[in-house]
């Protein structure tokens, strides 16, 4: 059951991946509400039922949670419905639903966590989970719970259109589009894998200081990944666009083009060579390089590991630890962005961070545990894969500003180095900062100009070391989302981006010695 | 709750509803975990958890759903919903359930009975001690993110309209430490665990916080290196991220999508004749064993690569049929939220003949890897490249710590190049390997 941790026993290990895997296409499909044969219930309909958790009783079950003498007591209610579909072998090829239901219960008491968990939502079962929190702390009942206050929070996510409206045939018409594009684009496109999908999660967070708020959350993903292939010579490219998306977002010209994008990747990288190995100088495309900060910096900010003094950073606040055109944010109100949040989940409003300013640390990511701990601002960052989780500070959507450098010439500064165009994932240990990204698109850059493809390109370094070694900011900033971060064990939708950006040297593993 | 009445309706319900065939898989699992950090307990979590998925098959449509909520309301409803969800997906000739009905499941001892009885108070001594005693081991130690203690008992239940209705019992436990030595730009982390069925068998505290200390404080101080070709010895804790690479390139589906480099390779020597990798689940009492796999088959110990001859690819009951080959499938479940896929279920790599000092002793200038980092093998192009940190071989002995390198090749040489490999076997997980050495491999340091 629990393999990974006797085989790999590092436990603060984080990591990302690209949503779409080549090969295993897991992607979702909003189709459920045309499927009720009971009728065309909605998941904003059908939610309320499960929920139907009256104020009264909830604020009994935090009164039961706080029975021991705990500090603060949570309930996490969430009702999420997860639909996949997916286009593989020009046929329509599976269809899934997945329904998660449950309650969570956390006592706080000092630097102590207590977490119980229930999936039956019968007050005898939610009473036991409340008791079984409570069991953190060992006295007497202290202060009783505050009285409920609902809290309407703004709205950061773009959805007009909720996906699961659309008749299932428009959906299914994007998927059958972009495959007809695909595989007349060009011969060597061997394998065609399409899938739209949706999450639709609605949570409940009450709390013991007398929060109480309800939140919709609606994420949408398109995804094309494509395999080439010609004799010997093997490549694939993808593309998808991800948010918290209304289906207004997608089109079939959307799709159409966005097969073309991931055929053209597949065909440009087909005669890759061998990537070089040793120290180079590194231009990075717009987009994806936020893997980079998300993985070698944002981590390294976190509160947990700060407050701990685990992580690398943990006494850099104030400090200058970039070079003085790096500013760094993370945003939760980032409209649309995939890890855009209303409210986190423990119910603090979505927040933009400002992690560093103009090289300098000037800020960390905060849940409401670790804030309070270190006396220091909750950030919107508190957050959890489903109510089976405590929730622990993470990052939602973070993005580097952008600078004054025009694209073309930051290509243009480097001698002999590599473009890196996509960075398909990458981990990091927040002790030491040391990370690797592998690339999934890169090429040569030789006498200003982007040449030879290549593949294997691993980058390497330390989140410390790179930060000091950009010199050149672009001003297309692009923030893109799909991708899904792990943490101790919590997988999280985040987004990430930044502009063109120059690394004067960083450590490159490939073949050619 | 009863499983085996649970499963049976739902079958008997999806066929008298209109399925082809139907297969509920379920689980049902009781946590406790416990992190304790700085002799404090820091989260103490005990949950127990309930699902179902269910995969129906109508005309060769393939639906598939899952559910938290076990209500029969909940139920039914998930029933009419995988139905309508087939019926959206198109017809492919080799979708349905498996050939093989009902079979007799081997008694692997998975289930330790005397989980009920261990105090809680008794697993949160274990996290305390272990992160007592790592800490203990040295001055240079100076952080920690705590000792752990984790036990589940869960129950699956497997059932299909071809007769298959397995509802078995297993118990894990596991305990583990991680510290951080050193202090500012020198900090290095080591961690070390345990992973047992029967919850006696764990191996003694002393041990893992010792091995956590010294994996942290042997990396203390690494030291720069240069990019060059050099033998290269992967450490038998390490070489299971490697295998991993190497077993993800064997599946059947993308062996029939031409998708893998490994896709013309079977029944050709693939890599050194020193190596033997069978997959066995059947081992008693171990971690990775399970009496059956994700759809039902009953495990047998498969060999994979015969004396550096490739002799399988991983087919689950759809992609074999659907590549028409005829092989015993192995399919793997992510719990019952997942479809089954094929996959490995527990890789060994055999022993060698040489001991792991000899590994190193002819060794002019080498890398002795320690740890990896990153994704490894590229399935399609078979381009293999890492994080690695470790040691510096001069000589045939260890000069000083290196961290931050790249390990880049092609995992067909890598393979081949293979030289020696160790007697150092030490079964942990569900990837099992001693230390091997390869000839040459490029390391990617700081000077280029």
């Amino acid at each position: 059951m629990d393999n990974f941790r006797s085989s790999t026993p590092i436990k603060r290990r984080v990591f990302l991946k690209r949503g779409l895997e080549s090969g295993a296409l897991l992607v979702s499909f909003p189709l459920w509400k045309e499927l009720l044969l009971s009728g065309p219930e909605a998941l904003a309909e059908k939610a309320p039922a499960a929920f139907a958790v009256p104020k009264e009783d909830l604020r009994k079950l935090l009164e039961i949670a706080l029975s021991r003498g705990g500090e603060f007591a949570e309930i996490y209610l969430e009702y999420t419905v997860i639909n996949t579909i997916s286009l593989d072998e020009d046929k329509i090829s599976t269809a899934t639903r997945g329904l998660d239901m449950g309650a969570g219960f956390r006592v706080l008491q000092g630097e102590k966590t207590g977490y119980a968990f229930s999936d039956d939502l019968d007050f005898s079962r939610l009473k036991e989970a409340a008791e079984t929190a409570a069991l953190i702390s060992s006295g007497k009942a202290g202060a009783s719970p505050q009285k409920l206050k609902t809290l309407s929070p703004p709205t950061y996510y773009e959805v007009k259109v909720s996906p699961d409206t659309i008749a299932p045939k428009s959906k299914v018409e994007l998927l059958l589009r972009a495959n007809t594009i695909a595989r007349a684009f060009d011969k060597r496109i061997t394998q065609v894998g399409i899938g739209f999908g949706d999450i639709n999660k609605k949570i409940l967070i009450a709390n013991s200081e007398g929060l109480y708020v309800e939140d919709n959350q609606t994420l949408s993903r398109f995804g094309v990944n494509i395999a080439a292939r010609e004799g010997d010579k093997r490549s694939t490219g993808y593309e998808s666009k991800a948010g918290s998306y209304g289906f207004e977002h997608f089109d079939v010209k959307l799709a159409e083009d966005f097969a073309r994008k991931a055929c053209e990747m597949a065909i440009r990288t087909l005669p890759a060579g061998d990537a070089p190995a040793g120290e180079f100088p590194i231009v990075i495309a717009a987009g994806f390089g936020g893997i980079f900060f998300h993985e070698a910096i944002g981590h390294s900010l976190e509160g947990d590991g700060i407050r701990k003094k685990t992580s690398c950073f943990w006494d850099k606040l104030g400090q200058p630890i970039a070079s003085s055109i790096v500013t760094l944010v993370d945003d939760g109100s980032y409209k649309g962005g995939w890890g855009a949040v209303n409210v986190d989940d423990e119910g603090y409003v979505g927040h933009k961070t400002v992690l560093i300013e103009k090289g300098t640390c000037a800020n960390f990511l905060q849940d409401k545990l670790n804030a309070k701990l270190m006396k220091m601002n909750q950030t919107g960052n508190g957050r959890r894969q489903s109510y089976q989780f405590f929730p622990i500070p993470r990052m939602t959507n973070t993005y580097l500003l952008p600078g004054e450098a025009v694209p073309e010439d930051i290509i243009k500064s480097v001698e002999r180095g590599l473009y890196i165009a996509k960075i398909g994932g990458g981990n990091v240990s927040s002790t030491t900062g040391r990370f690797v990204f592998s690339v999934t698109e890169g090429y040569m850059i030789e006498g200003g100009k982007i040449t030879q493809p290549l593949k294997g390109i691993m980058l390497m370094g330390s989140g410390q070391e790179v930060l000091k070694n950009i010199s050149l900011v672009g001003n297309d900033l692009l923030v893109i989302g799909g991708g899904s971060c792990g943490k101790d064990g919590q997988s999280k939708p985040v987004g990430f981006g930044n502009p063109t950006l120059k690394v004067d040297k960083i450590t490159i593993g490939g073949r050619k010695a | 709750m009863d499983l085996k009445k649970l499963g049976e309706e739902i079958i008997k319900k999806a066929n008298a509803w209109g399925a082809d065939e139907a297969e509920a898989c379920f689980q049902n699992i009781k946590t406790f975990n416990v992190n304790v950090r700085k002799g404090e307990i820091e989260t103490l979590q005990k949950s127990v958890s309930a699902g179902l998925g269910l995969r129906i098959f109508i005309n060769k449509q393939l639906g598939f759903s899952y559910t938290s909520d076990l209500s029969e309301k909940s139920l039914d409803e998930a029933i009419k919903k995988t139905f309508e969800l087939a019926r959206i997906t198109e017809a492919k000739p080799w979708q349905g359930l498996p050939d093989f009905g009902p079979q007799t499941l081997s008694d692997l001892d998975l289930y330790d009975p005397e989980i009920a009885g261990i105090p809680d108070e008794k697993k949160i001594a274990i996290a305390r001690e272990v992160e007592k005693i790592a800490m203990a081991q040295d001055k240079r130690i100076t952080n920690t993110e705590g000792g752990y203690f984790s036990s589940t008992e869960a129950e699956a239940g497997l059932f299909n309209s071809n007769g298959i209705a397995y509802v078995f019992k297993q118990t894990s436990f596991s305990f583990s430490v991680y510290i951080i030595a050193g202090e500012g730009d020198n900090m290095q982390g080591g961690g070390w665990g345990s992973s047992k069925r029967f919850f006696k068998e764990l191996v003694p505290v002393e041990e893992v916080a010792k091995k956590a200390a010294q994996r942290a404080l042997e990396q203390l101080g690494p030291k720069p290196v240069p990019t060059k070709k050099v033998p290269v010895i992967f450490d038998r804790y390490a070489a299971p991220a490697f295998w991993m690479g190497i077993i993800s390139a064997l599946n059947g589906d993308a062996v029939y999508r031409k998708t893998t480099f490994m896709t013309d390779q079977l029944e050709k020597a693939i890599a050194s004749p020193l190596i033997t990798v069978v997959d066995d689940p059947t081992i008693p009492r171990f971690i990775s064993s399970s009496p059956c796999d994700g759809e039902g088959n009953i495990t047998r110990k498969n060999v994979v690569i015969e004396k550096g001859v490739l002799k399988m690819f991983y087919y689950d009951s759809q992609t074999a049929r659907k590549a028409g080959v005829k092989i015993n499938t192995v399919a793997r479940r992510g719990g019952y939220k997942s479809l089954p896929f094929a996959g490995s279920m527990n890789i060994i790599v055999e022993n060698g003949q040489d001991s792991f000092e000899s590994l190193m002793k002819d060794i002019k200038e080498g890398f002795y890897v320690k740890g990896l980092r990153g994704a490894g093998t590229d399935v399609t192009t078979g381009s293999f490249s890492v994080g690695a940190s470790g040691f510096w071989i001069v000589d045939g002995t260890i000069v000083h710590p290196v961290d931050g390198l790249t390990l880049g090749g092609s995992a067909l040489e890598i393979l081949k190049n293979i030289d020696k490999v160790a007697n150092d076997l030490d079964m942990r997980g569900s990837v099992n390997s001693p230390s091997f050495r390869v000839a040459e491999l490029t390391v990617g340091g700081k000077r280029a």
